[in-house]
């Protein structure tokens, strides 16, 4: 094994409650000015990873085996591990907004690093955070805002180790170049090192050396821009909607026109806060409109959602962006996906359990998870789960917001594929996105700016 | 802000006022009957009505109750005949000698609990559990323990405390059993409101990513959990307070103390109305005050407070 | 996976044989609780296990026969508190308007309320029973309300909430059917912490004279008739303050356990 410096982990061993080992943790050779990027499926280890190499495993988890080695020193566990972190690292978390101390300004956070209030506010800049929200707090900041006042924190003291997991989740593509520029800038530079967790694939591509696949390799298949089935009838009209938010002025979003026919994908792409999920929420009537209707292959839709009779009910399936609270913790999932079945469709129990079963092997998932509860389920299980307690109902127009948001490339694959599949059966989609990526698979691409729906 | 916090106390006591005369008054039984323990007949009831006040209606009678007690007129035992705020007054130096001490052991040793407790380490959990356990059972059963062991297997300090017959302050003798039975229930209450707040602080996600970035404990522990616990552990104290203050009754009954609690007590056994509700909004002005005093303290220690 | 399960069993008989003992143990006590059966605090030996009490009483009979009445007014008081608290969080969490806000205010200053003063004003035109269940009432039926509130407000935007909404479900049945067992942990750990607050204040009261009136055994009455004899018998005062604890500590363990469950993330 080579000593030459950089960092290098090997041997890793973490243990979770009741000392079950967690994950397979990778060893990593990381040289000196090399950009290392930590991808695989959600759920792979890639944060516990990063944790056990900075000695910073929360309880349960300990680490109980391997080596860290910095600059051809070994870092032990425990005091030593923290002066390390803090004198040659710079981290950076996900959910990185909440990671600011909340009494602190966006330049005093960043001066904490150690580093005078010059470099700070220069290093603010160099992120896109202009002078006009130095001395701003957490929460008179956006999430993309925060984050890359995060990242300015992880960056300021020209750490000679960075860490940054997921930099870009919360980010436009503007605000995504930044990022890439800013660790671009460190590759070659013989006194540092990076390490990079993303899922996104175009930002790996353009900023790392080398990859690590944590993990199962994740079936690598691009994606496929679909064929568009053979068009069918319209299926939603929605003529000049406005959706104001609640007690604001402005409206958040005004005139909306748009059609989705029968087999149709259309995608809604848009900046997080541009009201793509309340214009999704509205259509299936648990959000006002202000002015404005819209139609269900020529039925008028009712506002709000208590007004709609079962059949137009049974026609609009909505399925929300937070895997973890998409599915009631108390109930089973068999519970979850047959009551849309006993809703709408009067079949007894057996058919129910037979039904149920086929939906969820439709979505990709081992029947055997029908006795289990969410709690036992990742991320993108439970999003599966959810797709398929939508289509119990039978539905004609499937309204998907930013459903792969919290999935890693392979379950955004599964679940996109599953998608256009229905299509073919003349299942209408109107799925909401920030990823131009999944925004590429659909029939039309809406963009909206400027409080407003352009096609 | 501290305007509104004088007008909350202000219009807390008066609800107090009101719902404690509710509950004394307006229920059937008056002190007419009370007083004569049955053997009047319906006339001497209504003549007696009549010369006490009692015949008027309910909200002129809480008017003319309320006015007396600001001017300090609490009136007359129904039991002794002697003006209520004598009796009062003569029973209240015992008992705030016993709060006192009691609050004095309590402070330190709340903190001193609530800091392990909320840690999480070996040596916390076990802190944790006992503060629990000691919050959760009854105060008799501390006081009783406490007894057993110091009175009964130690004979340090006599089992029943029976205050000098000549006014003489007491002793540390007889404030021991007491002053602990108050001050243990009362300090574990507090540590264990306490330790869920420094536990949530701990686990709150910026405190987490500091320590991740490595900086050193006292650090996280003066910049980013400090100021966050400073007004709840005041609001905390002010809880402690008041609870150990109505605590004073049990363990003045427990060990024969004869201060205020044990004559509230005697009185609500004997429907002695005047004297109860003199003493239940004496011990609401002090838990009100308790409570202003730490809204006040929180506004200045904490201009930012309108953010959080 | 089997031990821990284990565990949990036996805790469960544990903690349903200590409620046994402590409502119905008079039906295995040796001795008549309230017939003088010899000097005042003897110590034990001659047919009293635990020696005799004040009045020459058996200790061990009045301990098994002197939780009754704790037990059932600590239970009434926290069931009636726990159910208007619950009920009335589901509908506070479910509308959020000014009465939650109101109610909200309410249970921050009710949680500084010493409810043993409420209890105590109330017991002078009511009896000690009632009494407890009134300031239990008074003082935790807002809390319980507010705690379940805001977990009823956390699930409120859920996913699984729009679903049912989607699906034309009515509010009664979103909150029976979907929130009620999400929050269901969190309901049970809010019985568990009423029972352990009016068992304190039934303890008060009992000590206080306004329980159940002598010569019926009452264990926080036997600890006062008993604390002057602690030299000679400490068993007398000792043996219904242990009983009183096990009690209350069982009751606040099983709590305890159902707040962790609630606690856990989705």
């Amino acid at each position: 094994m080579t000593r030459d410096g950089g960092l290098e982990v090997s041997g890793l061993r973490v243990t979770g409650r009741g000392g079950r080992t967690v994950g397979i943790l990778p060893d990593l050779h990381a040289a000196p000015g090399e950009v290392v990027a930590l991808t695989g499926p959600s759920g792979a280890g890639k944060t516990v990873w990063l944790a056990a190499v900075l000695d910073a495993l929360e309880p349960p988890l300990r680490r109980c085996a391997g080596t860290v080695r910095w600059q051809g020193e070994i870092i032990a566990p425990g005091d030593a591990a923290r002066r390390w972190r803090r004198r040659h690292t710079g981290i950076l978390v996900q959910d990185a907004a909440q990671s600011l101390h909340p009494l602190l300004t966006a330049v005093a956070s960043v001066a904490e690093t150690g580093v005078d209030t010059s470099r700070a506010a220069t290093t603010l800049e160099q992120v896109g955070i202009d002078a006009s929200l130095h001395a701003r707090r957490v929460h008179q900041l956006s999430g993309g805002q925060a984050q890359r006042v995060a990242l300015a924190r992880a960056l300021a003291a020209r750490p000679p180790l960075l860490i940054l997991d997921e930099p870009t989740s919360a980010l436009d593509s503007a605000a995504a170049q930044l990022v890439a520029a800013a660790v671009r800038a460190r590759r070659g530079d013989p006194r540092v090192v990076t390490l990079l967790v993303s899922h996104d694939r175009d930002f790996v591509a353009t900023v790392a050396d080398h990859v690590v696949v944590f993990g199962t390799a994740p079936s690598a298949s691009p994606p496929v821009p679909s064929r568009r089935p053979a068009a069918g009838a319209t299926v939603l009209r929605v003529h000049h909607l406005r959706l104001d938010r609640p007690g604001g002025q402005t409206p958040l979003l005004q005139a909306v026109d748009l059609t989705v026919d029968a087999g149709e994908c259309v995608a809604v792409l848009g900046p997080s806060g541009s009201g793509k999920t309340t214009l999704l929420r509205s259509l299936a009537g648990l959000h006002p409109v202000t002015a404005g209707h819209a139609e269900l292959a020529g039925t008028r839709l009712p506002w709000p959602v208590r007004h709609r009779p079962s059949a137009l009910l049974q026609a609009v399936q909505y399925v929300g962006q937070h895997p973890a609270d998409t599915l009631n913790p108390a109930h089973r999932i068999a519970t979850a996906v047959g009551r849309p079945l006993r809703t709408f469709r009067t079949t007894d129990r057996a058919g129910r359990l037979a039904t149920v079963n086929a939906l969820l092997t439709r979505v990709g998932l081992d029947p055997a998870v029908a006795g289990r509860r969410p709690g036992g389920l990742s991320g993108g299980q439970r999003q599966r789960v959810a797709l398929a307690r939508a289509l119990a109902a039978q539905p004609r127009l499937l309204l998907a917001d930013e459903i792969t948001a919290a999935l890693d490339p392979a379950s955004t694959t599964t679940v996109l594929d599953l998608l256009g599949e229905m299509r073919h059966d003349g299942l209408a989609v109107l799925i909401a996105t920030h990823d131009p990526a999944v925004a590429d698979r659909a029939d039309r691409v809406l963009t909206i700016h400027d409080h407003a729906l352009h096609h | 802000m501290i305007l509104r916090a004088l007008v909350r106390a202000v219009l807390l006591l008066v609800g107090v006022s009101v719902m404690v005369f509710a509950a004394t008054e307006a229920l059937p039984g008056d002190a007419a009957e009370a007083r004569t323990a049955g053997r009047a007949t319906a006339a001497q009831l209504a003549e007696m009505r009549a010369a006490t006040g009692l015949d008027a209606a309910v909200w002129r009678r809480y008017l003319e109750w309320a006015a007396g007690l600001l001017r300090g007129d609490a009136g007359v035992s129904l039991i002794s005949g002697r003006p209520v705020a004598d009796v009062i007054g003569q029973r209240l130096p015992a008992t705030a000698a016993l709060a006192g001490a009691a609050l004095l052991v309590t402070v330190p040793l709340m903190l001193a609990w609530a800091w392990p407790a909320g840690a999480g380490s070996p040596a916390g959990r076990l802190v944790a559990a006992v503060v629990t356990a000691t919050a959760a059972v009854p105060q008799v059963v501390v006081a009783a323990a406490l007894t057993a062991v110091f009175a009964g297997m130690l004979a340090w300090f006599p089992p029943i405390s029976l205050l000098p017959a000549d006014g003489r302050p007491p002793g540390l003798s007889v404030l021991a059993l007491p002053t602990l039975s108050l001050a243990l229930p009362a300090a574990a209450y507090g540590a264990m409101l306490l330790r869920g707040l420094v536990a949530d602080i701990v686990a709150r996600p910026y405190v987490r990513d500091a320590r991740r970035r490595g900086l050193p404990g006292w650090r996280i522990a003066a910049v980013y959990v400090g100021p966050f616990l400073v007004a709840p552990a005041l609001r905390v104290l002010a809880v402690v307070a008041g609870g150990l203050i109505a605590a004073t009754a049990v363990v003045e009954v427990m060990f024969g103390y004869a201060g205020l609690g044990e004559l509230l007590v005697g009185a609500v056994a004997n429907r002695d109305v005047p004297v109860v509700q003199a003493g239940a909004m004496l011990a609401a002005v002090a838990v009100v005050l308790g409570m202003l005093a730490a809204d006040l303290v929180t506004v200045r220690t904490d201009p930012r407070r309108a953010m959080t | 996976m089997s031990i821990v399960t284990g565990g949990r069993l036996g805790f469960v008989t544990f903690a349903g044989t200590v409620l046994g003992l402590a409502l119905f143990g008079s039906l295995l006590a040796p001795h008549d609780p309230t017939a003088p059966l010899g000097a005042p605090w003897s110590p034990s030996g001659g047919g009293n296990l635990l020696g005799t009490d004040a009045l020459g009483r058996d200790v061990l009979s009045r301990v098994l026969a002197g939780g009754r009445h704790l037990t059932l007014t600590a239970g009434a008081a926290a069931l009636v508190a726990a159910a208007i608290g619950i009920a009335g969080g589901l509908l506070a969490g479910w509308h959020d308007g000014p009465l939650s806000r109101l109610l909200h205010t309410a249970a921050d200053l009710l949680l500084a309320a010493p409810l043993l003063l409420i209890a105590l004003v109330f017991a002078v035109t009511l009896p000690g029973a009632v009494a407890v269940i009134a300031a239990t009432v008074c003082g935790g039926a807002p809390l319980t309300l507010r705690i379940v509130g805001d977990a009823v407000r956390q699930v409120r935007h859920a996913g699984f909430v729009d679903a049912a909404l989607g699906r034309g479900e009515s509010g009664p049945r979103i909150l029976g059917r979907e929130i009620l067992p999400a929050v269901a942990a969190l309901a049970g750990s809010e019985i568990g912490a009423r029972f352990v607050v009016a068992l304190q204040l039934a303890a008060a009261l009992s000590l206080f004279g306004l329980g159940p009136a002598p010569p019926a055994p009452d264990w926080s009455a036997m600890i006062r008739e008993n604390v002057s004899g602690a030299a000679l018998s400490p068993a007398a005062l000792i043996a219904p303050a242990i009983a009183l604890a096990v009690l209350s500590l069982t009751v606040a363990v099983v709590g305890n356990a159902a707040a962790r469950h609630a606690r856990r993330p989705l």
